[in-house]
């Protein structure tokens, strides 16, 4: 008997190791452990197995069974596994993959845009907008430019048939937020368009792109102003950059300065390179709002603030290395792609 | 403005400054330094030679071979490729180990054969002008042997950018001045010209003053028995170093006192006018010939020197033809005033001619030194060109007084520049080197300092002196409330990423388009044309993006571009018919070309349809919970087909079309156009406030499909609005999933099509059993048969 079954069991181990499939398995099993099988046949004869022996046949019984079901068990996981092996077979994973839809890419101003916008959020500043069709006092009177200013003229600004202009930068929309302000303290950023009147060429596009800031309260000084845009600066250009302020004159703001940053070109010495105007708010200007509104909310003698503005498109020229600003408004997508994400 | 650092020098010793170092300290004062030249050599092995005789070169045809003098006692033997010389002249020699700007060092050597030993010079080679024709050929009586640079310094030029603010810096004396007060090194000379020479009576007489406000200050001079001629070297040199052509030596000397105290002056042939001068406005359409050979018509706001029979003078801006020194000229009458800054800038403005002297009085002279300009000019005609000056100054109106006393808090100047160790003897240092004095708490403010009006204006110059270097940096957190702007900038933000995401390209076109473009406009509306276009290609602000998404669409195929993926967000102007106009932002996009990039997985993939428009559209952010309905324009735009408005309810969300084929044969695309123009503030409003939360089913639910016969045109949204209109309480939900037309009309009648249905049926209370869910779907088909012409399949 245990004879027999030493040899069941090199039997089923064969026909194991020669199975190729799953209903081969199973005919395994039902051959050997089924109802009918023959470990199970003999297992039957257990009671004529003389009683000294019973121990002995009966763990064989068991082993035989145990190294048939493991057995199946396994050479079932060895097939699944050369099945699953074969799923994948000549599978080129260095293909490209699928594009679906493929990715566009946002605009390079847009990306500048937000990144200015990013940056100034996380010191405080909201957003504010006005119209780009504006009035001579919004534009021009209210920020203290002289009724006779060159920046008036019909050479440098469009106008439109009834007086209004194309505001000539984003600082009017000071004017408007601090018109329409409830109270102080006011602490803003103005993306958007400006016109003048410039033939386009490689540097300069009759509408343009700015972002203009301003923060008015009761105690603003100029180390607020530096402050504020050494470490918006920096932000953009790297925590390292130079950053200095040089005397400068506009009609809105005094004291007024132009912002420099030394930046690094390809090859070259770094440069001190123009990349924005700014200064404390004039208080000719909060007269103006005063009259505007008819109150004092912006009183000349207490109100302090500081406003600036740069350049967006000449901003994604110097941070892009881009050499002819009319990429900027042609959409080319081979220009366009290099932006992607 | 061109300043010679020379000429300043004259000023003030600056040999402790290198030009670097001046550079930064002009910056850091305010005054952009845009160029700097060096002029000249500074090497004494540069010297005046004299040319005594010259041959032909043996062997060159263009070469001569030259023996100079150069004053050492031996002849020296040039060879050189000039022409514009004679014997006898006097040029500039450079030695044997002379180093000339550019690092060009001479040597001892042959040309052609021939010994040379140096080389006579250009003004160019000494950097000295552009003036390449020929040597620079040096005045008869330049003393043999003199090292050049004796006769002609080294010069420094500074190009600068003056702030209109400043126009007290539009003159070597006082850009001195202001780097007197940043350096501390003192003036030397003359500062006060008023007190220079002839015994001067001012006294009013038959000179007429009609506008008092456009011209406080008129004087005149007159001067008889001048000669007119060159001007002498050093006047012709200083006035060359800044780029100014010497012309005789009464212009020059006008010139030069410009230039060197900011007093514009003018000269007036005393012969060629007719009786006493008056200083009014010019009559309606009064004409002149000015200095520069053109005839200018003038306006009665102009303010015109005349004398009693015409205008002499445009007056700070030009003198006339007629009246002008000439060679000839024998007696003068010299001009000194002080106009009007407002006056003088709209007749230069509106005739188009800006003069030096234009400039300098539309920002404002000093009207202190309008005598002191008189007297200066004087001397220098009396020395240069002789004559006898009458003793006698002119004068009409009153010096006007530009400045007053400002009562300056240091407090307030503390707080404003965040300086709080700012101490008040600081303050009152620098004021009063900037020439400022302090009496009784007041300041008193210089007459060359009219910009100097208030408070604040004092602070600035503080600023300007002390720079930002002195003040601290300093960060102020301040909580503000964000506003509807934020939020509309972060949706488009959105908005923008999920187009990007969809394998679109952000474009961003110029708001002015030109007249041509409007057909493409979409969604009606007009733009708002512009008074004074720079050109016929941007003359109108864009009424609609679509314009400029279809020029971009032009651009890219001409580029090869078969794929279009574009979209804008940005503001468009529609005026109103009150005249007003309305600003708006929206958002465009335009399709056309394969859906997928091509790739190995799909070499040729289809080309957009408009349903690929329409699925963008109804996957954008603030659309997803908001139900679409498309619906015919009446009459579609020429530029277009299909013009449909989007709608959501009673909401315009903006407009989709396919442009016309025929337009899209002009711009040469392969394949078809599709665009979609859409309100900003429209599609925010589907997104307003959080989404609330809705239990999820707890029982499952059954479907079944229908299959009906339908007429050809019957519009989907038909079908759909009857499933929505259902009121059977199982029914959940409809989803289109097939639609089939056959144009040969051999599968299903030409006129008709198949579409196939799932309807979805569920009970919040319980599974549902097979019968119950077909009751269910019997009652809707049984309705859908009765109102729509359909005919289910079974």
């Amino acid at each position: 008997m245990l004879a027999q079954l030493d040899s069941l069991k090199t039997e089923a181990l064969a026909a194991l190791a020669a199975a190729q499939d799953e209903s081969t398995l199973e005919a395994v099993r039902v051959n050997f452990l089924g109802k009918k099988g023959s470990v199970t046949a003999l297992s039957q004869n257990m009671r004529e197995v003389p009683a000294d022996q019973k121990k002995d046949v009966g763990a064989k019984l068991n082993d035989v069974r145990t190294a048939i079901t493991d057995g199946i068990e396994s050479k079932k996981l060895a097939l699944q596994a050369a099945l699953d092996a074969k799923a994948v077979e000549g599978i080129d994973i260095t293909l490209p993959g699928r594009p679906g839809t493929g990715n566009g890419a946002l605009h390079p101003l847009t990306q500048i845009r937000d990144l200015a916008i990013r940056t100034l959020r996380r010191l405080g500043f909201i957003l504010a907008e006005g119209p780009e069709i504006e009035t001579e006092f919004h534009c021009f009177d209210a920020l203290n430019t002289p009724a006779d200013h060159p920046a008036r003229n019909e050479k440098d600004t469009f106008y439109l048939p009834d007086g209004r202009l194309l505001r000539t930068h984003t600082s009017s929309v000071q004017i408007r937020t601090m018109e329409a302000a409830k109270s102080l303290p006011i602490r803003i950023i103005a993306p958007g368009a400006a016109y003048r009147r410039d033939e386009i060429d490689a540097t300069h596009l009759s509408v343009f792109n700015q972002l203009e800031g301003l923060y008015v309260s009761n105690d603003v000084s100029l180390a607020d102003l530096k402050g504020t845009l050494e470490a918006f600066f920096r932000e953009i250009f790297g925590p390292n950059t130079a950053v200095r302020f040089r005397p400068h004159f506009f009609p809105f703001t005094e004291p007024s300065f132009e912002i420099d940053v030394k930046l690094e070109a390809k090859g070259k010495d770094a440069r001190w390179i123009e990349i924005a105007g700014c200064g404390m708010v004039d208080p000719a200007v909060f007269t103006a709002v005063n009259q505007s509104r008819g109150d004092n909310l912006f009183d000349p003698e207490t109100t302090t603030g500081f406003a600036f503005g740069l350049g967006l498109d000449r901003l994604a020229m110097i941070l892009h290395s881009i050499t002819d600003i009319r990429h900027l408004i042609e959409n080319d997508v081979r220009f366009l792609q290099q932006f992607a994400a | 403005m061109q300043v010679s650092l020379s000429w300043l020098s004259t000023h003030l010793d600056l040999s402790s400054y290198s030009v670097a170092q001046l550079s930064d300290l002009l910056t850091f004062a305010g005054v952009e330094v845009e160029g700097i030249v060096e002029r000249g050599v500074t090497t004494d092995k540069v010297v005046v030679a004299q040319i005594d005789s010259f041959v032909q070169h043996p062997n060159a045809d263009k070469l001569s071979v030259c023996q100079v003098n150069d004053g050492s006692g031996t002849p020296r033997q040039i060879v050189c490729g000039a022409k514009n010389f004679k014997a006898g002249d006097k040029v500039p020699l450079a030695l044997p180990g002379a180093v000339l700007p550019g690092g060009f060092t001479i040597k001892e050597g042959k040309l052609r054969d021939v010994a040379s030993l140096g080389m006579m010079c250009s003004g160019k080679e000494l950097g000295l002008g552009d003036d390449h024709a020929g040597l620079l050929i040096l005045s008869p009586d330049s003393p043999i042997g003199t090292p050049f640079n004796q006769l002609n310094p080294a010069d420094v030029l500074f190009d600068l950018e003056i702030t209109p603010n400043r126009p007290d810096l539009l003159s070597h004396l006082g850009l001195a001045r202001e780097l007197s007060a940043l350096t501390g090194i003192p003036l030397k000379g003359q500062r006060d010209y008023t007190k220079t020479s002839t015994p001067t009576k001012l006294e009013t007489s038959n000179l007429k003053l009609e506008t008092p406000s456009a011209c406080p200050l008129y004087t005149a001079r007159l001067i008889k028995g001048v000669k007119v001629g060159p001007s002498p070297e050093w006047l012709r040199r200083r006035l060359e170093s800044i780029g100014l052509r010497p012309i005789n030596s009464i212009v020059d000397i006008t010139n030069f006192v410009m230039m060197e105290m900011g007093q514009s002056l003018h000269c007036f042939d005393l012969d060629k006018l007719n009786g006493s001068i008056v200083v009014r406005n010019a009559s309606e359409g009064e004409q002149m010939l000015a200095l520069d050979g053109q005839t200018y018509t003038l306006q009665a706001d102009d303010l015109v020197i005349a004398d009693q029979k015409r205008a002499v003078a445009i007056a700070g801006v030009m003198g006339g033809e007629e009246t002008g020194v000439t060679e000839a000229t024998t007696s003068i009458l010299l001009e000194a005033a002080y106009f009007t800054p407002s006056n003088i800038r709209r007749t230069s403005r509106r005739l188009g001619l800006s003069s030096d002297s234009s400039y300098r009085f539309e920002r404002g002279i000093d009207p202190q030194q309008v005598a002191g300009g008189s007297e200066l000019a004087t001397k220098l005609i009396l020395e240069i060109a002789g004559g006898t000056a009458d003793d006698v100054l002119l004068v009409a109106g009153e010096t006007p007084v530009l400045t007053s006393e400002i009562t300056l808090d240091d407090d307030r100047a503390r707080k404003l520049l965040g300086t709080p160790d700012l101490s008040s003897d600081e303050i009152r240092s620098i004021l009063t080197k900037l020439g400022l004095t302090h009496q009784n708490g007041r300041w008193t403010v210089p007459s060359y300092r009219a910009d100097l009006q208030r408070p604040v204006d004092l602070i600035e110059e503080i600023a300007r002196v002390i720079g930002l270097d002195r003040v601290p940096s300093k960060m102020t957190a301040v909580a503000v409330p964000s506003d509807a702007t934020d939020r509309a900038y972060d949706f488009a933000m959105t908005i923008r990423q999920a187009l990007v995401n969809r394998g679109c390209f952000e474009a961003q076109t110029l708001r002015l388009i030109a007249d041509a473009q409007l057909p493409d406009t979409l969604g009606g509306g007009t733009g708002v044309a512009v008074k004074n276009p720079l050109s016929e290609d941007h003359t109108t602000l864009r009424p609609s993006i679509i314009p400029g998404l279809i020029a971009t669409a032009a651009l890219n195929i001409r580029q090869g571009t078969d794929r279009l993926r574009f979209f804008e967000l940005g503001r468009v102007f529609l005026k109103l018919p009150n005249g007003n106009s309305r600003e708006e932002e929206r958002l465009a996009i335009l399709i056309s070309g394969p859906v997928s990039p091509s790739s190995w997985h799909a070499r040729t993939p289809q080309a957009a349809d408009i349903h690929e428009l329409m699925g963008i559209i109804t996957n954008l952010p603030g659309l997803s919970r908001v139900s679409i309905e498309p619906k015919a324009v009446k009459e579609s735009p020429a530029n277009f087909l299909l013009t449909s408005e989007l709608r959501a309810g009673n909401r315009n969300l903006g407009w989709i079309a396919q442009l016309h084929p025929s337009r899209a044969r002009d711009i040469s695309a392969r394949h078809p156009v599709y665009v979609a123009e859409l309100l900003l503030s429209a599609l925010r409003q589907g997104s307003t406030g959080p989404a609330k939360f809705e239990e999820l089913p707890r029982f499952p639910g059954m479907t079944r499909d229908v299959a009906m016969e339908v007429p050809a045109d019957l519009p989907h949204a038909k079908v759909a609005a009857f499933f929505a209109s259902q009121k059977e309480p199982l029914f959940i939900a409809s989803e289109v999933f097939d639609v089939f037309t056959d144009p040969t009309g051999q599968k299903i009648a030409k006129d008709r099509k198949s579409i196939a249905w799932t309807l979805t049926y569920r009970s919040p209370e319980k599974t549902l059993e097979t019968a119950e869910v077909d009751a269910a779907h019997t009652s809707i088909l049984s309705a859908l048969e009765k109102s729509l012409p359909a005919t289910v399949r079974r």
